[in-house]
């Protein structure tokens, strides 16, 4: 019955980015790139491998700001250039990432789906997610990048 | 024991009698009877679920009748909510580090 419908077990977040697509797909693809904006505020990233094409590898090393190194271990599954990277999340947590791209003009419309293996599963990262911690970051960014603005 | 609404729904069975409640109160008897599980284990689910709050046990002479309290399930969208908020500061981050790649470039020209 709930087999083709999975809307209770995603979270989707989608956005229109002010850069072509080119760009847009340059700083999600390239580990140079990527490493200076993924994971949260206040951490730093090491990529020790990032093969984008299907079946390859992405190994990332978040730095917490306390010192505490987070593993990501993900596998590739879709690459179609230009229009989407699936990728399955296999360490801690499991889920698949689907990012779907879309020429807007000048601009890019990106749309984001995690798709957890179960509800429950999404149900038990949710409920240990902190609420806090989300609501700090968020400040501390909306901080920082109206400094920006006004430098 | 942990006892919150995330446990009281982690369950298939569960969403089941919360769904069956949702649309009337029924007696416990009644509740069982939509299921194939036995009586002892849909009693067990009932009291977790009361002890969740999402459910109100009322006795009424010989029957016990459970009521569903879907208001706590607000909770959970708001966990959500919030989860989904650590995937937005991704895409946060991706649009301001955008910004700066196109500024540089500019700037250089």
């Amino acid at each position: 019955m709930t087999t083709y419908n999975t809307t209770d077990r995603e979270i989707t977040v989608s956005r229109i980015l002010n850069a072509p697509i080119e760009l847009v797909w340059e700083v999600w693809t390239n580990p140079n790139h990527i490493k200076n904006w993924w994971g949260p505020d206040g951490f730093t990233n090491t990529i020790t491998q990032m093969e984008v094409t299907p079946g390859g590898k992405w190994n990332l090393v978040m730095h917490g700001p306390d010192g505490t190194d987070y593993d990501n271990e993900s596998i590739f599954t879709e690459v179609e250039w230009h229009k989407k990277i699936a990728y399955h999340h296999i360490s801690d947590h499991e889920f698949i990432a689907t990012i779907a791209f879309e020429t807007k003009g000048e601009q890019t419309y990106i749309h984001w789906q995690m798709l957890f293996p179960t509800k429950e599963e999404l149900m038990r990262i949710v409920s240990m997610y902190d609420i806090a911690d989300s609501l700090q970051q968020n400040a501390n960014k909306l901080e920082s990048y109206i400094k920006n603005q006004q430098n | 024991m942990r006892r919150d609404v995330f446990q009281a729904i982690a369950d298939p069975t569960r969403r089941a009698i919360l769904s069956l409640l949702a649309a009337q109160t029924l007696t416990l008897n009644a509740v069982a009877e939509n299921f194939h599980i036995s009586r002892p284990a849909i009693s067990k689910h009932i009291k977790i679920l009361n002890e969740c709050g999402l459910i109100e046990i009322k006795d009424k002479g010989r029957e016990r009748y459970c009521e569903a309290k879907l208001e706590k399930l607000n909770e959970v969208s708001q966990w959500i909510e919030q989860y989904k908020q650590f995937w937005e500061t991704k895409l946060d981050a991706l649009e301001t580090y955008l910004d700066k790649l196109q500024k540089d470039t500019n700037d250089n020209l």
